[in-house]
């Protein structure tokens, strides 16, 4: 019923936090805690969901409380491999649809073209690339 | 196993909620078979739970939740009533409206509306009452 919460960078500015168990009342603090001192520097922040069975309107807050700390300074964050019933959650709330990817490939690719455009000036936080399929 | 009735008084600590939440989905998971409708329940009961305990008691442990669960055989009634200031239900702002859709909270009522069919605040707002349609395996 808690939270396992594993971060490692990636690439230089790029982590993956990797969660399993639930976000909820109880543990969305733990989640926001562990993954400030990287959100307050990341270019991109992944959360691989997978092992995530569980999340309700605190868990969402948090996920939105990481986006905008990456956002300040023109990072990004992507979502993937989340579970049926945690992406109806997502799906019914209508938010970050094109921060959601089936694989980690997929978000591989958005990330590339997000921090490409970023460089040439073209992409932002507010102007997201679009997904390839 | 069949229907049952179950009441539960809180005192407003969050770290109440996780249990019980879970120990509920349980019932309804066996009762139902449906991993979804387990999901809802519990989801709806944090959500309500916490709003009670947040929002209308302002997290004084002094101040109780009730909660009321009561299953039939054709849908499962949850009641939760706090001793709160209560609010104004009919102003609850749509939170996948443009403006509100990148603010970080205010989807918790919302989420309730979307996965029950019957969501009812009355009094001053610190009573809420939560059906949703329901069927019992039959084994
Ligand atoms: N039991 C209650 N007593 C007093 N006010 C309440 C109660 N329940 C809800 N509210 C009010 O309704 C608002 C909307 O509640 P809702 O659960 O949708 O969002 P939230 O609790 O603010 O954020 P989230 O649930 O996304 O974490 C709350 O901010 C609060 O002002
Ligand atoms: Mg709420």
């Amino acid at each position: 019923m808690g939270i396992d919460i594993s971060i490692v960078e990636k690439e230089t500015g790029v982590y993956l936090i990797a969660l399993k168990g639930e976000i909820n009342t109880q543990t969305y603090q733990a989640l926001e805690d562990k993954a400030r001192p990287t959100t307050v520097k990341a270019k991109a922040v992944v959360f691989d969901m997978a092992q995530v069975n569980y999340i309700s309107s605190m868990g969402l807050s948090a996920i939105f409380r990481i986006k905008l700390a990456v956002e300040e300074h023109s990072g990004t964050i992507a979502l993937v491999n989340m579970q049926p019933k945690v992406q109806l959650v997502f799906d019914t709330m209508k938010i970050l649809s094109p921060q959601i990817f089936a694989s980690m490939e997929e978000a591989d690719d958005f990330l590339d073209r997000f921090l490409d455009g970023v460089q040439t000036g073209q992409i932002s936080p507010k102007n997201l690339p679009g997904k390839t399929k | 196993m069949g229907s049952f009735v179950l009441s539960k008084i809180f005192p407003s600590d969050l770290n109440k909620i996780p249990p019980f939440i879970e120990n509920i989905a349980k019932k309804v998971l066996s009762l139902t078979g449906s991993d979804n409708d387990a999901f809802k329940v519990k989801l709806v009961l944090e959500e309500a739970m916490t709003n009670a305990m947040r929002h209308g008691n302002l997290l004084n442990p002094k101040l109780k939740v009730f909660v009321k669960i009561s299953v039939g055989k054709k849908k499962i009634m949850l009641q939760i009533r706090d001793q709160g200031k209560g609010f104004n239900f009919h102003k609850v702002p749509d939170p996948t409206n443009k403006k509100r859709a990148q603010q970080p909270c205010g989807r918790g009522i919302f989420l309730m509306r979307k996965f029950m069919d019957e969501v009812t605040f009355s009094g001053k707002g610190n009573k809420l009452r939560l059906i949703k349609k329901i069927n019992i395996n039959p084994a």
